[in-house]
């Protein structure tokens, strides 16, 4: 079947060829939004490598710098929200509209991009499948079409993706920027409407912080979807200090988001490494893994976790990242031994397969055999278990910085802001801890879903009876 | 209708229909089967994987469960009919047992416990009474060293051992009727034949009427005085073992017996039946056979074919027995030496 | 026979777990790139060189470190535990663990009650009437219940136990529902459980309901887990064979949900109850300080951010010690559940 050259479905432009066609409409998709996605990428190295005496570090903040100026499309100056009344009309904001209405439109073209571009990728994905592949069907056909028509997984997944956009394009998301209304609040001025003067008047942010604070049933206090008195639009609320929650939030998702993915990521390359290891050698290689995590697991994962971000506290190391990378690190030392566990039997399993003696026969590698022919077998739980544990971990952070460790304060995450507005859930600024709650069993549910979708979509049969209930509960938090 | 010795049947299934329901589409199981077990006989069900034969055997014991229900038909066990919800007051008159022994016993009680709660159950025998007789029953079955077994558990007894225990556990009932879905084909062949002599005996002794399914020809004959063949849901044939051996009446059953290592020229190649067993998604509207069938003409694949009497207490359902059909008018009956001439035939 | 041999073997398995939790304690704190006798000092007084001498003879770390590792394993290994340094100063750490781990232990163990009594029996429920309405309402409640952050729903319990609520319906009746005052009164809804007159009824029924709220808080999690995880043994357990031939013998349908469905789903759960057990020593630490119960997991909490290292790392071991414990006791519970266990030995 020469599939290479006829293709079943035609386009309207003068080409032959669908990919073509897919392949372009995927650059304008890119290269509108480029900057906002170099900006994570880069932000995200930025704020890995800026404490550390790398020579990296000034290169990158130079890119950074650089990376800004990328015309985005959907960015603060062509959809700005934080304009001014001026006494008849909004001054400054997209199309003239309330702040509101202006954020509104952009956070919604945001996701709708978001969706877009994964319409897109699925698009391609069917392309290929259709045309393009020299394979009629193979096995994972099957598992796609499976996890497709499983509901919950579904919601699973379009949750975390909200969730991965919400992480990816938060300086674009929110009402005002970190910089702006928290880090430098003293720096930045904002123009405002000031009603008893009838007259536009400037301040400075932080200054306009102070007189928008929610601390229990003062008058000053924002809720959410309100304005405060200086005309800016507060989707959340307010905090304590008068920063916006909304911004805080969506800032703090990319923390979790990357500390999560990170500590995830190296869990599972550590875990499966030693699982491979230990089916494919077997005997005392196993026994003295098995003793070794069970002395890892003997220890409370949350309290080694109080007492490695302890010790390690001052170090360089709890300088990268707002102590985020050490987080993560310690979150893979400590977290590897549940996934370690649970890819165990799939691992022996595998490796009791006759392919593996056929393979030693001739005179394999060991490591060739075992990438080659037992890693593709436990790929799928990894997924499994990875995203359980991803769940976890989210709520583990979430914990830690609850308690004040882990994430420096006053970096936003999530826990966090529970903390600050702990004192105040029975009052009118109910706000503040209820929303990051909400929002944190939304996303972890999520997870878990997603677990539970690839799971019944790799291997219909199978079901938790293992412990991955352990692996997705973040050790106790 | 083919009809036994002049007596009421113990058993009599008539046009029983069990239908699954899944998410994606209906699957008609059991599709308007018929058949008779009267007392102290052995009827075998013959058929392949997929058509019909355990369903058809959990139906009669009420063991079906959702997505499947009995939507058809009835069961007629002793002038009651069985699905009209009446299972309960039967339970001990039929007996099962189930093709894979190590999961027929409940794993953390021992095979005592469970022999004495039929006991209980159906001869009220409690305390050391029981265990005498639950002793004797293993006896029976012919398991060494009764006395010690009885307190044993499941899993420290061997695969034949414990098709042993279970037909012991059926026997507790004192049943009728036993039901036996394929009680040999996860045991070693020497197991088998021992299981078959013990059935053999039993039945003898007890007066118990089986019924033998299993997809194993060589069974079938050593075993069963008349026999069902099924396919697809539906009985295809019912004839005296020896006769459906000899002459087969329905293209089916002779691929099947051609099928059978040992009856075909050793030079020659095994004939296989091309094609699988059809999941029925719909009551027939033809002859589930004719995709696969040799003999297929035109009407094959437009009527489901009835069934027609071809001799002394038999009948096939298949067109070719039709009076009147062109065919049926060459060849009434096949030659059972024809079946042994190998290879390709039509 | 096998059972105590697997058991022991089990036991003899717990002894380098626990010396290897304990070394890797050990290097971790004494070893670490933090001074653990700096930390102790305040700023003014690490200045002070003849102080800090005095804390590291204290300390023991002006020995070498392979001394220093010898004599604290040691003195841990005989419970030799001495003082502390910073909470609640000069104060034998043994007394202060018997004071506080009374505490925790209470907490863990209404948790663990909850956890099992509430969440395996709506697991049952759901398996049991599976596919239905209820079942997914359970299900999706347990769900959601597992994702939330347990500090967050300690905060969220204890806003909405610490208003008065009433419940009115006209003028007929007016419920008044004070979390307070219901049952035994308590001073304050939020801290330490009175653990001295437990065997008074009044005093009981006080530090329970004290305990209450952060018990289910804790146990919330684990509660989401094992009725998830007790749903799926039982729809494991109802498809098996050994059930169906159970109610072919006409057990009665109380005996087979009860004596053979149950029985066999609890199976599973075990090894998922006891690893919930290490989660709760975990977690306690947050739902701990939050409702203000100064138990085990504050007080290392505590320690940790005020830097008493070493009373960091022996809290750490004890943790260690009851985690084996539980572990031990998981594998005791095993081998009396499961009649299989022991031949195999996992």
């Amino acid at each position: 079947m020469a599939r290479a050259h006829e293709t079943t479905s035609g386009t309207l432009l003068p080409t032959n060829s669908p990919a073509a066609v897919w392949a372009a409409i995927g650059a304008v998709l890119f290269a509108a939004q480029a900057g906002a996605f170099f900006g994570f990428v880069v932000g995200v190295l930025g704020d890995l490598l800026t404490v550390t005496p790398l020579p990296g570090a000034a290169f990158v903040t130079a890119v950074e710098a650089a990376v800004e100026q990328i015309p985005t499309l959907l960015s603060r100056d062509v959809i700005p929200n934080d304009g001014y009344w001026n006494g008849s009309r909004w001054v400054g904001t997209f199309l003239g509209l309330r702040p509101s209405l202006a954020w509104g439109i952009r956070a919604a073209l945001v996701y709708l991009y978001a969706f877009a571009f994964a319409g897109w990728g699925i698009l391609g994905y069917r392309l290929y499948r259709r045309e393009y592949r020299t394979a009629d069907w193979t096995p994972r056909d099957d598992m796609v079409d499976r996890f497709r028509g499983h509901k919950w997984g579904i919601f699973g997944l379009v949750v975390v993706f909200m969730f991965v956009v919400m992480a990816v394009f938060a300086p674009v998301l929110g009402p005002t920027t970190v910089d702006e209304n928290m880090r430098n609040s003293y720096s930045n001025e904002i123009t405002y409407w000031d009603s008893d003067a009838e007259a536009v008047q400037t301040t400075l942010v932080g200054e306009a912080n102070l007189a928008s604070q929610s601390r229990g049933d003062n008058p000053e206090r924002v809720l959410p979807m309100e304005y405060d008195d200086f005309g800016r639009f507060h989707p959340f609320g307010t905090l304590p200090s008068g920063q916006d929650l909304f911004t805080f939030i969506v800032s703090g998702s990319r923390l979790s988001l990357v500390i999560g993915l990170l500590s995830v990521g190296l869990s599972a390359g550590i875990a499966a490494s030693l699982a491979l290891v230990a089916a494919y050698y077997k005997g005392r290689t196993d026994l003295g893994l098995v003793l070794a995590s069970d002395s890892v697991m003997a220890m409370p994962q949350l309290l080694l976790l109080i007492m490695l971000t302890t010790v390690l506290s001052g170090t360089w190391l709890a300088e990268i990242y707002s102590g985020g990378f050490v987080l993560a690190l310690i979150f893979a030392g400590t977290g590897w031994t549940y996934m370690w566990r649970s890819l165990r039997g799939p691992a022996l399993q595998v490796a009791e397969r006759q392919w593996i003696d056929a393979a030693q026969s001739f005179g394999q590698r060991p490591l060739t055999i075992m990438r080659k022919h037992m890693l593709p077998y436990i790929t799928g739980y990894l997924l499994i278990y990875g995203s359980m544990t991803l769940g976890g971990a989210i709520i583990s952070i979430a914990g830690l910085s609850y308690l004040g460790l882990g994430i420096a304060p006053p970096t936003p995450e999530w826990g966090r802001a529970i903390n600050l507005g702990q004192d105040y859930v029975a009052t009118g600024s109910w706000h503040i801890s209820l929303i990051p709650g909400l929002l944190i069993t939304l996303v972890v549910t999520g997870f878990n879903a997603l677990g539970d979708g690839v799971r019944d979509a790799i291997d219909p049969q199978s079901d938790a009876t293992t412990e991955d209930g352990a692996a997705g509960r973040g050790g106790g938090a | 209708m083919s009809v036994g010795p002049d007596e009421e049947p113990l058993l009599a299934v008539r046009d029983l229909e069990v239908v699954f329901h899944t998410e994606r589409e209906e699957i008609h199981a059991v599709d308007g089967v018929s058949f008779d077990i009267h007392e102290g006989e052995t009827v075998g069900l013959v058929g392949e994987s997929g058509s019909g034969k355990s369903v058809t055997a959990r139906s009669i014991l009420g063991l079906v469960d959702s997505p499947g229900s009995i939507e058809g038909g009835e069961i007629g066990f002793r002038g009651d009919d069985l699905t009209d919800d009446n299972w309960e007051r039967h339970r001990g008159d039929i007996a099962i047992v189930f093709q894979d022994p190590s999961n027929s016993l409940n794993p953390v009680y021992t095979v005592g416990n469970q022999i004495k709660e039929a006991l209980r159950i159906h001869q009220g025998l409690r305390g050391n009474e029981a265990t005498d007789a639950a002793v004797g029953l293993l006896e029976d079955v012919g398991i060494p060293d009764p006395r010690r077994r009885v307190e044993e558990y499941p899993h420290q007894l061997s695969g034949g051992m414990q098709q042993r225990a279970v037909i012991a556990m059926a026997l507790a009932c004192d049943p009728d009727l036993l039901v036996c879905d394929e009680p040999t084909t996860a045991l070693d062949v020497t197991i088998q034949a021992q299981i078959l002599d013990l059935l053999a005996d039993l039945q003898r002794e007890e007066d118990l009427a089986i019924l033998f399914i299993t997809h194993d020809m060589g069974v079938i004959e050593d075993a069963t005085d008349r026999v069902n063949v099924i396919y697809a849901g539906e009985i295809v044939e019912r004839a005296p073992t020896g006769t459906l051996f000899s002459e087969p009446a329905h293209p089916y059953t002779e691929a099947l017996l051609r099928s059978i290592p040992g009856r075909t020229n050793a030079a020659e190649r095994l004939p296989t039946i091309e094609g699988e067993v059809p999941t029925p998604t719909g009551r027939a509207e033809d002859c589930r056979f004719a995709p696969r069938c040799p003999y297929a003409f035109a009407e094959c694949h437009e009527m489901p074919p009835e069934h027609v009497d071809v001799g002394a207490e038999r009948s096939a359902a298949c067109l070719l027995h039709e009076d009147g059909s062109e065919e049926a008018a060459e060849r009434t009956v096949f030659d059972g030496s024809e079946a042994v001439s190998g290879g390709d035939s039509a | 026979m096998n059972k105590l041999k697997y058991l022991g073997k089990r036991l003899l398995m717990s002894v380098p777990v626990v010396w290897l939790g304990a070394s890797m304690t050990w290097f971790i704190i004494f070893m670490g790139p933090v001074d653990p006798a700096s930390r102790l000092l305040s700023e003014g007084q690490t200045r002070n060189p003849a102080a800090y001498e005095a804390a590291q003879i204290q300390l023991g770390l002006n020995q070498p470190p392979l001394q220093h590792y010898l004599d604290w394993m040691s003195n841990l290994a005989v419970f030799d535990l001495g003082q502390t340094w910073l909470l609640y100063q000069g104060s034998n750490v043994n007394a202060l663990i018997l004071d506080f781990l009374p505490r925790t232990l209470w907490l863990g163990f209404w948790s663990v009650l909850i956890a099992v009594f509430v969440g395996v029996p709506l697991g049952f429920y759901a398996g049991m009437r599976s596919n239905t309405a209820s079942d997914y309402v359970a299900s999706m409640g347990g769900i959601v219940w597992r994702a939330m952050p347990n500090f967050w729903l300690a905060i969220m319990l204890l806003t909405v136990l610490g208003s008065a609520y009433t419940l009115a319906a006209g003028d007929f009746f007016a419920l008044n529902f004070d979390w307070q005052t219901i049952g035994p009164n308590l001073d304050s809804i939020s801290g330490s459980p009175d653990l001295s007159r437990l065997d008074t009824v009044d005093g009981f029924l006080a530090a329970t309901k004290k305990v209450l709220p952060a018990a289910v808080v804790l146990g919330s999690a684990s509660m989401g887990n094992e009725m998830r995880i007790g749903r799926t043994a039982v729809l494991e357990v109802r498809n098996e064979d050994y059930i169906d031939l159970a109610k072919a013998k006409g057990v009665s349908k109380r005996a087979l949900v009860w004596k053979h469905i149950l029985r066999n789903a609890l199976v599973p759960l075990v090894p998922i109850i006891t690893s919930e057990a290490f989660l709760l020593i975990g977690g306690s630490v947050l739902v701990e300080t939050v409702f203000g119960i100064n138990g085990i997991g504050n007080l290392f909490y505590q320690a940790a951010i005020q830097g008493d290292l070493p009373l960091v790392g022996t809290l750490m071991y004890v943790f260690i010690l009851m985690i084996v414990g539980i572990n031990l006791i998981q594998d005791l519970l095993y081998t009396l559940i499961d009649p299989r266990v022991g031949l195999e030995g996992s």
